[in-house]
């Protein structure tokens, strides 16, 4: 299967950050015909036929998270998750750059179908350009009359704020990111209750992926059945894949779910310099690795990936060739989660400062005999236990390199203590 | 009120019965079962940061075609158990829920946790504190791994320990970010003072104020820290844990009644920890009551009589200073009546002494001039209108309504404040009506500014819309309709064109009043002196509380033991248990226990003995000299002065005999709370030299003098005051030392909607309850007619101004630079320097900046002060609070006077005077 471009229309159509290329392009008349031929619920079973489901990891249903709202507390919000912080993860900052009117008109869709009235848009710290781009289109759209107070005589109005994080990873964990666009400390919250019913200053809130919501109005132009026909029958429509590492071309490809990693690989040019493939993330840091040879064949999409032990996640690739060894990827990936690290529930902030150590000093050559199977105890020691996600997602890499790659912790640890310092 | 549904739940195949909503850690606990918390506290909201408490539980499995639970071959429900452990401190209880806390997986998880926990803890228990009373240390030896797999150099390390306040040391790298610090401050103590900074290992408490730590509640954190983190600055390297001895005592800074333990060593005192009571204190305490105990051992403290020889005092023996008192006072009453002398006691003392006091007097000197100062109370108004029943404060909640009447609650009674800051947080209405802005102004339901100079026509136009607003449900008295003509000119339009009051607010209080399922109103010393008590007296009776169980009024006084004082007499109107003076049926039911029927005329009140009314007086734990040049003026003129004291005062410096008295730390006795409870506190430390309790040295002295009664201890004082004061009938002081009934085991949901508070205990530093929660005397059966006699005066003898001055209005600030809060070494550098406090605008309108130097001049001289300026203060008025290290004491300024015309000039450099 080629690329199919829904969200990543700006390959096709040049310049498409100009609101009026975007609009040439068919840009915000769905929006226009949801505020004033279509009820609020008909958005919302419309987006859930459409099976569409959250691009940002978990694949969770759209539509049915946006059917979790309450109808008659208000006020409520839309926050775009535009935190992509993932480590590999970098579709959000194409979209934002190259389709923001796209992103906007989702987020404005979803802000009429739960009865919003006011959409964040919550950048990641690091996106300055991006947040230059987006208060721009924002700027634009409002002029134009294309979102601001009562769109179209319908008595609907919406409002689009564009707002940064403070460069945390864990502001990607949607309590946190609440947390953070508050203006409170970014560390997650304790669920129930769950944003849908108390999220933003403790009013019902919609958090979704930036890729998520711009799949929205494509969704409304093309119906549920067209967005069925792509991808596969759990897992429809298309993903932006982003193929980084060892790769001829690294970069974004947006593929119908379902498509196989020959395929992906085969788009990005394959594994560079010749080299033979070792392993992949398929979901940044945060999932299990997996190896070469679980790769051929297998389809990219959230079944097919969750059978193998890892998981799909927001489909960043991290490609590693046959020179990289596991127990320095370990030692990385570790590296990040402990700086990243909130600090909020002991077994995380602990765990991962001890495996920093540790991984470390295998990474170095100076394991003492006992440390491999020390990261194993830690890594079971955090499961299960954490107060977020972030905490079990950092066991993935240690616990698979160790099982999968148990060769190349054996030739770090045989290697020859460096030789003392001049 | 929506009751709490009770829930069934299983914790190791124990059963127990608890509100839903409750968490299952405090289920289990309720149940006998501990399961080990770091982060989780039972008067905080939870947070499952720790996760310490992971255990396994399940709910029963439902049918979804049914809707009920499915059962299995044996008829019991089958329980679907959640594939990951749970927090037991978010996880709520539901009906059939089965927690299983003994499995390994749990074992393992708290192995686990503990480890994590321990890899960046320094582990220098040695030297720490908390060693001995940690909940760390404990919890690793009860769960823990026995060795660690942590490399030392590996560690996270922070310089230790850095000031995190002026009161509180913070230790790093000890802390395990709990956040129980934080969540006090702002759960419970509403000062938005402390938060984390960074992240990960890196992370850290951090004081976000300015000064930082800024909370009167600060020690409290110390005592939640489930580690060594947070340790007082008093309390820090002095002593450890175990070779504490703890004293119940009941705090004497406030008329709370704050419950202490009090713990020694050698025979001094170490520490003053919060002693826990349900209805009193909970399990908190304010910095002044926790650190000020350093007044008991001064330096300055008393050790011998003193008698004036040849001009000068000199050491005596007691029995030649008590010898020459009652030979003294013999001949002045033999050469010029009874009636020459006088007694004047303060607010402190305990109710032994204040009732021997009386006793003394009016029985074996045969004179009615008796009187406390300062006083709040000068009448029966509280046997008569006082709260029905056991005040219980911390279990207000949704329905009631609290009245905060001319009170600063947080400057006045701290802890009060906490209970009304939960009472709020639980539903209750709070409505302050006061002259100035306070703390709890921002989370009060609703704040009525009155002009300081128009009090009763304010409470005139509330009583006015109370009767309207009850008028409905009320039925028509004519001492109601009496009240409602002559208030008919108070209406909201009025009022608005006097105060700074929106009818749809005043109306709003009324309703909030009349619909009120429990009236508490609560009054201090700002509407009592302006003689406007009888006016919420009114107010509780109109709107129907009058005699209603948990309605009525407390009085806040100014000492701690102010209700006491009036309680046992020290009036000089009222007797013991508040007959009338000028009742014969009273003196006559007094003369049974009493060695003479006292007098049937009233006595002078205190300012009229001071005066020149009297010839001699008698003064026990009150300083007038230091209050007033005027007063010490007046005490050099008296033939005779006697001053029983803690220190040499200024009052005791004129005297002819000076007797060394022990504090309320130094002995056995009760104080009577603002609630009216009467609570003992027991001796907790050695003596200072030969001091004597104050009820000692009267009993001694009236035996020297003609009185019988050989009082052996304390107890028969008080059992004396039980059979004399009606209202005390029924208590007995060895059973207000008994245990409270209440299984310490009980939960309190903080957050919950539920009335009963109980008491609650958990592990680490000890609250340790079990010492007597003391016991509320009762009020008189109340008449509401009589109540509803209140009429406003029409104009209050306010101050008139000249042109440029303002008005001065004289307050009270929790630390003053009185020598019990002053000797505690930690606690001075908190005491303001005088100051006054001006508006935003008038500041603005005569070119005044913060910090400037200004000259206050009064009535009675003039005083220099560092400006304040106050947002929210009314224009016009000037604030000075009392008891600060002033040249001239502020009420001295105003001439006794509550408020006082005065001028403000800025002053240069030099101390000039600028246009």
């Amino acid at each position: 299967m080629p690329e199919q471009h829904v969200v990543l229309r700006n390959r096709e159509i040049p310049g498409l950050a100009r609101l009026d290329v975007y609009v040439a392009h068919g840009g915000y008349a769905q929006l226009k015909r949801a505020v004033t031929e279509m009820q609020p619920a008909e958005v919302i079973d419309l987006v859930k036929a459409s099976g569409l489901r959250g691009r940002g990891g978990a694949g969770f249903p759209t539509g049915l998270k946006w059917s979790f709202v309450p109808r008659d507390l208000y006020p409520k919000y839309i926050v775009v998750n535009n935190d992509e912080s993932e480590p590999g993860t970098f579709k959000d900052h194409e979209i934002t750059l190259e389709n923001p009117h796209q992103v906007i008109e989702g987020a404005a869709i979803a802000a009429y179908a739960v009865g919003a009235e006011t959409v964040f848009i919550y950048c990641r710290g690091e996106f300055w350009q991006e947040m230059d781009v987006l208060r721009a289109a924002v700027a634009e759209a409002r002029a134009a009359g294309h979102i601001g107070p009562n769109l179209h005589g319908s008595g609907y109005g919406v409002e689009v704020q564009v707002s940064p994080g403070a460069g945390a990873y864990i502001c990607g964990e949607e309590t946190a990111l609440l947390s953070s666009l508050e203006g409170e400390l970014g560390q997650p919250r304790l669920k129930p209750p769950f944003p849908a019913v108390a999220g933003l200053y403790a009013k019902p809130t919609v958090v979704n992926n930036t890729e998520t919501l711009a799949n929205v109005p494509a969704i409304l132009e093309h119906g549920a059945d067209w967005f069925k026909s792509i991808g596969t029958e759990k897992s429809p429509g298309t993903k932006i894949c982003c193929v980084s590492g060892h790769v001829e071309r690294p970069g974004n490809y947006e593929i119908p779910l379902g498509t196989s990693w020959d395929e992906l690989l085969a788009m990005a040019g394959g594994v560079w310099k010749g080299r033979r493939l070792k392993a992949v993330l398929p979901a940044g840091a945060s999932a299990p690795v997996l190896a070469a040879e679980q790769m051929p064949g297998l389809a990219l999409d959230w079944e097919s990936v969750a059978a193998t032990g890892s998981i799909l996640g927001s489909a960043s690739f991290i490609v590693m060739d046959e020179t990289v060894n596991m127990a320095w990827v370990a030692k990385k990936t570790i590296a990040f989660f402990k700086h990243e690290s909130c600090g909020k529930c002991s077994p995380c902030r602990e765990g991962t400062w001890w495996l920093k150590h540790l991984t470390a000093r295998i990474a170095a050559g100076e394991a003492g005999p006992d440390d491999v199977a020390l990261v194993t105890q830690v890594v079971d020691q955090m499961e299960g236990k954490c107060f977020c996600p972030l905490g079990e997602f950092a066991q993935s890499v240690p616990r698979s390199t160790i099982e999968r790659f148990a060769a190349d912790y054996a030739e770090r640890s045989a290697a020859p203590a460096p030789a003392a310092a001049d | 009120m929506a009751e709490n549904k009770l829930v069934t739940i299983h914790v190791d195949g124990r059963a127990v019965e608890v509100p839903a909503g409750t968490s299952v850690v405090d289920a289990a606990h309720q149940a006998g079962v501990e399961i080990p918390i770091f982060c989780h506290h039972p008067r905080l909201e939870p947070v499952g940061m720790c996760r310490m408490c992971l255990v396994d539980v399940g709910t029963p499995a439902i049918d979804r075609a049914t809707g009920q639970p499915e059962l299995d071959e044996a008829g019991e429900p089958v329980i679907r158990f959640f594939p990951k452990l749970q927090a037991g401190c978010t996880m709520r209880a539901s009906e059939g829920m089965v927690v299983r806390t003994e499995t390994e997986a749990v074992a393992e998880a708290r192995r686990s946790v503990l480890e994590f926990l321990l890899t960046s803890h320094p582990l220098d228990c040695p030297v720490c504190d908390k060693g001995g009373e940690c909940p760390l240390q404990n919890l690793t030896m009860r769960y823990g791994p026995g060795q660690s797999r942590f490399t030392w150099g590996e560690k996270y390390h922070f310089p230790k320990p850095v000031p995190i306040g002026p009161l509180i040391a913070l230790d790093r790298e000890r802390c395990v970010l709990c956040a129980r610090c934080i969540r006090f401050e702002d759960e419970i103590a509403g000062d938005n003072v402390l938060g984390f900074e960074n992240r990960g290992r890196g992370m850290e408490v951090v004081s976000f104020s300015d000064p930082a730590f800024d909370s009167y509640f600060s020690g409290n954190t110390s005592d939640i820290c489930p580690v060594g983190a947070l340790t007082t600055k008093d309390f820090r390297f002095e002593a450890r844990a175990w070779e504490l001895v703890g004293q119940p005592s009941v705090c004497n800074h406030c008329p709370v009644g704050c419950n202490t333990m009090v713990d020694g060593r050698f025979g001094q005192i170490e520490r003053v920890m919060p002693r826990e009571n349900a209805a009193v204190n909970e399990i908190w305490l304010c910095d002044k009551g926790r650190f000020a105990h350093h007044f008991a051992s001064d330096s300055a403290r008393l050790e011998q009589p003193l008698v004036r020889r040849d001009g000068e005092l000199v050491e005596a023996s007691w029995d030649e200073a008590l010898g020459h008192v009652a030979e003294r006072l013999a001949a002045l009453v033999a050469e010029q009546g009874a009636g020459a002398v006088g007694g004047i006691a303060g607010g402190s003392l305990a109710n032994e002494d204040l009732y021997l006091f009386g006793r003394f007097l009016r029985s074996v000197i045969g004179s009615n001039h008796v009187d406390h100062r300062p006083a709040l109370l000068r009448d029966d108004l509280i046997a008569r209108a006082g709260l029905v029943g056991e005040a219980r404060l911390t279990e207000l909640g949704a329905g009631d309504t609290v009245v905060v009447a001319g009170l600063d609650v947080e400057e006045e009674a701290p802890v009060l404040f906490l209970n009304l800051r939960k009472a709020l947080r639980r539903g209750a209405r709070v409505l302050i009506l006061a002259g100035r802005p306070q703390k709890l102004d921002a989370e009060a339901s609703l704040s009525l500014r009155y002009q300081p100079v128009a009090k009763d026509s304010l409470l005139a136009g509330l009583l006015h819309a109370v009767l309207a607003a009850g008028e409905a449900s009320s039925a028509d008295t004519p001492a109601r309709t009496e009240l409602a003509q002559a208030l008919a000119g108070y209406d909201a339009e009025r009022l608005g064109q006097q105060h700074p009051v929106r009818a749809e607010d005043l109306s709003a209080a009324a309703a909030a009043i009349v619909g009120a399922e429990r009236l508490v109103v609560c009054f201090g010393r700002e509407l009592a002196e302006a003689g406007l008590a009888p006016a919420l007296e009114a107010l509780v009776a109109a709107a129907g509380k009058a005699g209603q169980e948990g309605s009525g009024l407390l009085a806040v006084g100014p000492q701690a033991n102010s209700q006491g004082a009036a309680d046992m007499g020290v009036l000089p109107g009222w007797l013991p248990g508040y007959g009338r003076v000028d009742d014969p049926a009273a003196r006559a039911a007094l003369a049974e226990h009493w060695p003479a029927e006292p007098p049937a005329e009233p006595g002078m009140h205190a300012e009229s003995m001071l005066a020149g009314g009297v010839k001699a007086l008698y003064v026990m734990g009150s300083d007038p000299a230091g209050d007033d040049p005027r007063f010490a003026e007046a005490l050099g003129r008296l033939d005779f002065l006697v001053v029983q004291e803690l220190f040499l005062t200024p009052t005791a410096a004129l005297a002819d005999v000076v007797l060394p008295a022990r504090s309320s730390l130094e002995r056995a006795g009760s104080f009577t709370s603002l609630s009216r409870r009467v609570q003992r506190f027991h001796p907790t430390c050695d003596p200072v030299g030969a001091s004597r309790p104050d009820w000692e040295i009267l009993r001694d002295l009236g035996l020297r003098m003609g009185a019988t009664e050989p009082y052996a201890s304390v107890s028969d004082v008080f059992d004396e005051i039980a059979r004399v004061a009606p209202g005390h009938a029924g208590l007995d002081y060895a059973s207000l030392g008994a245990a409270p009934a209440a299984a310490p085991t009980d939960i309190l949901l903080p957050f919950a909607p539920q009335t009963e508070a109980r008491s609650v205990s958990y592990e680490g530093t000890a609250y340790r309850a079990g010492a007597g929660a003391g016991r509320c005397w009762a009020v008189r059966e109340a008449s509401a007619d009589s109540a509803l006699a209140w009429r406003p005066a029409g104009s209050e003898a306010a101050p008139s101004l000249a042109e440029g001055q303002l008005l001065l209005v004289t307050t009270r600030r929790l630390y003053d630079a009185g020598r019990m809060l002053s000797a505690s070494l930690v606690m001075q550098p908190l005491i303001p320097l005088p100051l006054v406090e001006i508006g935003v605008f008038d500041a603005a309108a005569r070119g005044l900046g913060q910090g400037d130097r200004v000259r206050v001049t009064g009535p009675a001289g003039s005083v220099v002060a560092r400006l304040e300026i106050v947002d929210g203060l009314t224009p016009g008025l000037l604030q000075a609070p009392e008891g600060l290290a002033w040249s001239l004491p502020v009420r001295a300024l105003t001439r006794g006077r509550p408020m006082a015309g005065v001028t403000l000039e800025r002053l240069d450099e030099a101390g000039e005077a600028r246009k």
